[in-house]
């Protein structure tokens, strides 16, 4: 038997409330599957379940009590034996250091196929136990991972609406939450059945005042408090920062989003973040996390996104392997992980896994940002404004599109000269779009 | 598509993307990522939005008219059939 405990939700974090559950007693699940909703001060997130078995039994209801991160929320009968002793692995509490979580620990333990075959295997629900490979030495590639998917893609997510989870547009969503007003018990008639705007504001439930503990604006600035003291706190920062040269790099963008739909357009963020991940995985020192009181480096690039949250706030979600993603897997992971988070709807996985993360203050006009580290993440890397600047090339003056690139960096971990190397790496990629 | 149908089509998809936006007090001259505080994901996401329910592309050439509201409205009143 597997318990299923409340897995860590990311730095800072170490509660939530249980919205509802997505399964019932008796239903399989597998790896990678979303059982659970929960609620913490940064976001609602799904919580994946890291097992293949049958659930036993619910042991909390949902409600509104805040339960401790390793609180046991179920029992996973497991299919295979052999799994059971992974189990406490996977979701074992609850220091808020334990913030990388489920993933990796399993992915260490459960044999050896690179991150991106791993990464794809979790997508798809796939189990790399089971299979067999057809690269070099029987190594499993990402081929045999698609051949073993099952015909749906994104059979990972439930295929039915989950009993308990109501169905609303997104600003109905935004006016419930704003006025404290429970989507449940609401009348449908928006379109496809869903809570429409109007429904809510129809609805006769009083407004919270912002004194009350679910306004999620002001949990989210106390979360955000809590992890930027600790930050300041604990990390010894170092700061550095260089000017890059976008000419090419943007000149290349331009050529190829000529040819492409409005859908399938890049944005120049896509490659600022691809040489950060690439970067990352050529200066192990600053991907990963300090934990307890050394560094642990993570062999994957889990890339956490800084997310401006309109109505005040921020979110780093992860765009997991992120080195391994090409532009245009990387454009629709993150159109979709800007769309969960703006929405309050993002999976623990993606809050607790980030190992090193990114903000690109670009398009709020500032040339330069001079980031806070998010623990227990050792680095984190900015990007100002992309401006016209004079630049000497070849023994003349140009202009060209520039953008300065900072870093923030843990001096426990790196002195200067690895974070030079850094912040020269991403120069470096970015003068070879191409190979992006 | 009429002005109104283009209208309607424009500020349904800006409110999948901002559900917080209150259209009424858009001002449809105004560069939109300015006051409504929309980044270049955002801008972007709208634009997907609009071409996948009118069916009309905006090419990157034309994408400098969708800064508002109003030349929104006229670039797809324009160009669907």
């Amino acid at each position: 038997m597997i318990d299923f405990l409340l897995p860590s939700l990311g730095a800072d974090m170490d509660a939530a409330k249980l919205n509802c559950w997505l399964v019932k007693p008796g239903d399989s699940v597998h790896k990678g599957q979303i059982i659970a909703e929960v609620e913490t001060e940064k976001a609602t997130l799904e919580v994946e379940c890291w097992h293949d078995g049958v659930i036993e039994e619910l042991l909390v209801e949902p409600g509104p009590a805040r339960l401790p991160v390793g609180t046991l929320l179920a029992r996973i009968r497991s299919v295979d034996a052999a799994a059971e002793p992974l189990a406490p692995v996977e979701l074992e509490p609850t220091t808020e250091m334990v913030a990388t979580a489920s993933a990796e620990s399993m992915r260490k333990l459960s044999g050896q196929p690179p991150p991106p075959v791993r990464h794809l295997a979790h997508e798809l629900g796939v189990d790399l136990a089971a299979l067999g490979g057809s690269g070099p030495d029987g190594a499993i590639t990402r081929d045999d991972v698609r051949r073993a998917a099952p015909a749906t893609p994104e059979a990972p997510e439930p295929l039915v609406s989950p009993p308990t989870r109501v169905r609303a547009t997104p600003r109905a969503r935004f006016l419930a939450r704003s006025r404290g007003i429970d989507l449940a018990g609401l009348p449908a008639t928006g379109p496809q059945g869903m809570v429409s705007a109007g429904d809510v504001e129809r609805t006769a439930q009083p407004p919270t005042t912002s004194d009350e503990p679910d306004d999620k604006v002001s949990a989210m600035r106390r979360a955000i408090a809590r992890s930027m003291s600790h930050a300041k706190r604990e990390i010894p920062h170092y700061y550095l920062s260089t000017t890059i040269d976008l000419d090419r790099s943007l000149k290349w963008l331009e050529a190829a989003n000529e040819e492409r739909s409005v859908a399938q357009r890049i944005l120049p963020a896509a490659l600022l973040i691809k040489a950060t991940a690439l970067a990352a995985r050529e200066i192990p020192e600053v991907n990963g996390h300090w934990v307890g009181d050394e560094f642990k480096p993570s062999e994957s690039v889990h890339l956490g996104v800084a997310i401006s949250i309109r109505e005040g706030g921020l979110v780093a979600p992860a765009l997991h392997d992120a080195d391994h993603l090409s532009l245009d897997e990387l454009m629709s992971r993150l159109r979709d992980l800007v769309s969960r988070a703006r929405s309050w709807r993002l999976k623990s996985s993606e809050m607790s896994d980030p190992t090193i993360t990114m903000t690109n203050l670009g398009d709020r006009g500032v040339e330069t940002a001079f980031p806070v580290i998010i623990p227990p993440q050792v680095a984190m890397v900015g990007f100002g404004k992309v401006i016209e600047s004079p630049v000497a090339m070849d023994g003349a003056v140009v202009v060209h599109p520039v953008v300065t690139a900072s870093l923030a960096a843990d001096h426990r971990v790196t002195d200067g000269h690895r974070g030079g190397l850094f912040l020269a790496s991403i120069d470096r990629l970015l003068q070879e779009p191409e190979n992006l | 598509m009429n002005t109104q149908e283009a209208r309607q089509v424009i500020f349904e998809v800006l409110g999948d993307i901002a559900p917080e936006v209150d259209p009424s007090i858009v001002d449809d001259d105004l560069d939109l990522t300015e006051q409504l505080d929309l980044d270049s994901m955002d801008y972007l996401t709208w634009m997907v939005g609009i071409n996948q329910v009118t069916g009309v592309d905006i090419p990157q050439r034309d994408v400098s008219r969708f800064l508002t509201i109003a030349g929104a409205v006229d670039y797809l009143v324009e160009h669907s059939s």
